[in-house]
């Protein structure tokens, strides 16, 4: 061997990083490898990373200043009944509402490269070593069990564990014979776009919501039969992505002709959809054009999802695991949340001095325990959709972009969230006003575009500014709920263990309740809006000036002094 | 030095990849799935065999890969340090 290791990581994408912080963390001589010459420049996404992700991810995202892009606090549904005619019916009722938007987002907007970049760093600064412009191209073994990797170059590095987190092509888990190639039924080709646009116009036309559009197939504006979304638009600070895809083959179907489709599927959205052709064209410009595949469908079939995820020295996180979610489709949130499970059963397993499948079944064991990660992936929203816009019944499409993507969404989402946050307050009560300064300190961060490494903060901290009424009234609320959490801390623990036993009702409630909130929710909407603005507005005002120190997440001596430095600049 | 393509805006791509895709012309078919997927119009059918045109415009996305029933499109990664790039992703 040229040179050895306790740890090697394979990929320095979303997942990654984080895997590696935490090993090295705990004291393991970590390497971790990435075949591009700089992080995160051959990551392709969406992206919106959604806030559960960072509120049930690694501490360090969750109590740091990661770089995004725009908090996003739902989505707005297009529903196109006719193109031609303009008859398009919105469903919005996934939506933050007012005031609580855009402190309290849905989830976060964000390139992948500064991202990675961002989380590479923390894991340098926690000692690991990252080689970059190294591609590693299969696994060594000795008496069957991986003990390290093999580069281009023929160079061998030992390892007593490696975490393989190569994302959804998974060359190098395949070639180790650990799982196989994903059949075409279970990739979405997705076609990217990036296009500049002022900030006041992004602002004006989008907000801080993410657009989906849906329609059939004839109307050739949204790949409908892609993996049942169509369109999606996201918003970022001074741009928005825009993304079509499509599955590469339906069950039993031709490969389409993507080429020919996705040039079509373009030329009519921005001609013939009505805001894109009135609004966003003459305001915006294309900057970027990129494609790759995701993973989307492997959740759904039952071979996929349960295919081995380690073997012998070596553990599978994220997309090279089949992490991405089926639900939503996202697969950063499963990346951080396996990547941590990852590190500590590793960390485990060197201390115990056994690398074996038996000990690090313990991985497998505890993502299938996760109930946020087993909801995202085996969620069958998308073959709903695909069958109502096969089908072309509108009254279906309606239900299930609603159940999917609309308030409906918590009738299947909320009992595996739930259960997770009472997971994390019975072992840490005050986890709860770590939550709250992290939203209130993102959107700062976003409002003051500012984040770690950065050279300049746009928009600097100014001590000598007139005092906010708001920062004495945050203090005392979230100082006085701190106070209360420490105090009453086991018996918050017991509630939390009764929450969590109890969770699974949320859902079966939420069946019940929706119907008759949504509503209510639309009645009131309108006349409820002036007053939720103008306290939003208040929110915002306050979030601007206020010191930056109210916000940082407590005990974290780190992140005060990140903040000291930016503040200083 | 990066070179870019004017249909590709936003992305560079590093030459120095060498040949990371390859076809076995035994095993295909001739289908052409794999021209169909490719939105970098890196591939062509010649004699009822498919055939790389140019890697110049792989996005790496390994679709042409997946798609190929008959095993015939050997796919790997470009050298490191090599391939796509970009800002924007
Ligand atoms: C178009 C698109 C839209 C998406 N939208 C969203 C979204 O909105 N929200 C969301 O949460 N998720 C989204 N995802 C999913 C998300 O991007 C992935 O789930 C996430 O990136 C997975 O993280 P990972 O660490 O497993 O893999 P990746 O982030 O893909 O990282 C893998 C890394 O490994 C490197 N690598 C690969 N092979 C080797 C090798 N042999 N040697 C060395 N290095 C190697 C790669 O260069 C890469 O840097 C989207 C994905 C796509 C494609
Ligand atoms: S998909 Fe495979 S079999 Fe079909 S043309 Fe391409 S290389 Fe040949
Ligand atoms: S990897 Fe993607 S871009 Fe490259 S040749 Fe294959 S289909 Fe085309």
């Amino acid at each position: 061997m040229d040179e050895s290791y306790d740890v090697v990581v394979i990929g320095a994408g979303f997942g990654g990083p984080v895997a590696a912080k935490k090993c090295a963390d705990a004291g393991l001589k970590t390497l971790m490898l990435e075949r591009s010459e700089n992080v995160g420049e051959k990551v392709i996404s969406g992206l919106t990373i959604p806030v559960y992700g960072f509120l049930f991810g690694p501490d360090f995202i969750r109590d740091g200043n990661p770089p995004f892009e725009r908090p996003a606090d739902g989505i707005i549904n297009y529903i196109i009944k006719d193109i031609d005619t303009g008859d398009i019916e919105i469903d919005d009722t996934l939506r933050v509402p007012r005031p609580f938007s855009p402190v309290i987002a849905f989830g976060y907007n964000t390139y992948c490269k500064p991202f990675c970049q961002w989380e590479a760093k923390k894991a340098l600064e926690s000692g690991v070593k990252l080689r970059t412009s190294t591609t590693v191209t299969d696994v060594i073994r000795s008496n069957g069990s991986v003990c390290g990797i093999c580069l281009e170059d023929g160079t061998r590095i030992s390892a007593k564990i490696v975490i393989d987190a190569e994302g959804s092509q998974g060359l190098v888990a395949i070639k180790a014979g650990i799982r196989k190639k994903y059949p075409p039924e279970a990739i979405s080709l997705s076609d990217t776009y990036d296009y500049e646009m002022d900030k006041s116009d992004v602002d004006r036309i989008f907000g801080y919501s993410v657009r989906f559009c849906w329609g059939w197939d004839e109307q050739k504006i949204a790949p409908p039969l892609g993996h049942g979304n169509g369109l999606m638009v996201w918003p970022y600070r001074d741009s928005i992505h825009f993304i079509q895809d499509h599955c590469l083959r339906l069950d039993g179907r031709k490969v389409p002709n993507l080429k020919k489709r996705f040039k079509e599927y373009h030329d009519n959205i921005t001609t013939k959809l009505p805001w894109w052709s009135s609004e966003v064209t003459p305001k915006s410009k294309i900057r970027a054009r990129m494609w790759e595949g995701f993973e989307i469908y492997v959740g759904l079939d039952p071979d996929l999802r349960n295919m081995r995820n380690h073997d012998d020295g070596i553990i599978l996180i994220g997309d090279a695991a089949g992490l991405e979610s089926t639900e939503l489709c996202d697969g950063v949130p499963a990346a951080w949340f396996s990547a941590e499970i990852a590190a500590d059963v590793a960390i485990e397993a060197i201390r115990a001095g056994n690398t074996k499948k038996e000990f690090l079944k313990k991985y497998d064991e505890r993502i299938k325990a996760h109930s946020v990660i087993q909801w995202s992936i085996s969620g069958e929203n998308r073959y709903n959709l695909r069958y109502a816009q096969e089908t072309k019944d509108i009254r279906l499409l309606k239900k299930y972009v609603h159940h999917a993507w609309g308030m409906a969404q918590l009738t299947h989402s909320l009992s595996p969230i739930l259960t997770l946050s009472f997971r994390y307050i019975r072992k840490d009560p005050t986890i709860i006003t770590k939550w709250i300064r992290m939203y209130f300190r993102y959107y700062q961060n976003w409002l003051h575009n500012s984040y770690d490494y950065q050279e300049n903060r746009e928009k600097p901290y100014d001590p000598t500014r007139r005092p906010v009424i708001g920062e004495t009234v945050f203090r005392a609320f979230v100082g006085g709920l701190d106070f209360i959490l420490w105090i009453l801390g086991p018996v918050v623990k017991l509630l939390a263990i009764i929450g969590e036993k109890l969770s699974w009702l949320a859902n079966p409630a939420m069946k019940l309740l929706v119907p008759v909130i949504r509503p209510i929710y639309k009645i009131l909407r309108k006349p409820m809006a002036p007053i939720g603005n103008r306290l939003a507005e208040k929110i915002i005002d306050f979030v601007d000036r206020a010191d930056p120190a109210l916000f940082e997440a407590k005990n974290s001596k780190k992140m005060a002094a990140t903040l000291r430095h930016t503040r200083e600049v | 030095m990066p070179r870019t393509e004017e249909k590709f805006p936003g992305v560079e791509w590093i030459d120095g990849t060498g040949d990371f895709i390859r076809v076995d012309s035994e095993k295909c078919t001739g289908c052409g799935n794999c021209v169909n997927v490719c939105l970098g119009d890196c591939w062509e059918i010649v004699n009822r065999k498919a055939r790389i045109k140019t890697l110049a415009t792989c996005m790496e996305c390994a679709s042409c890969w997946y798609v190929c029933d008959a095993g015939a499109v050997l796919f790997s990664w470009p050298k490191g340090g090599t391939g796509y790039r970009s800002e924007w992703g």
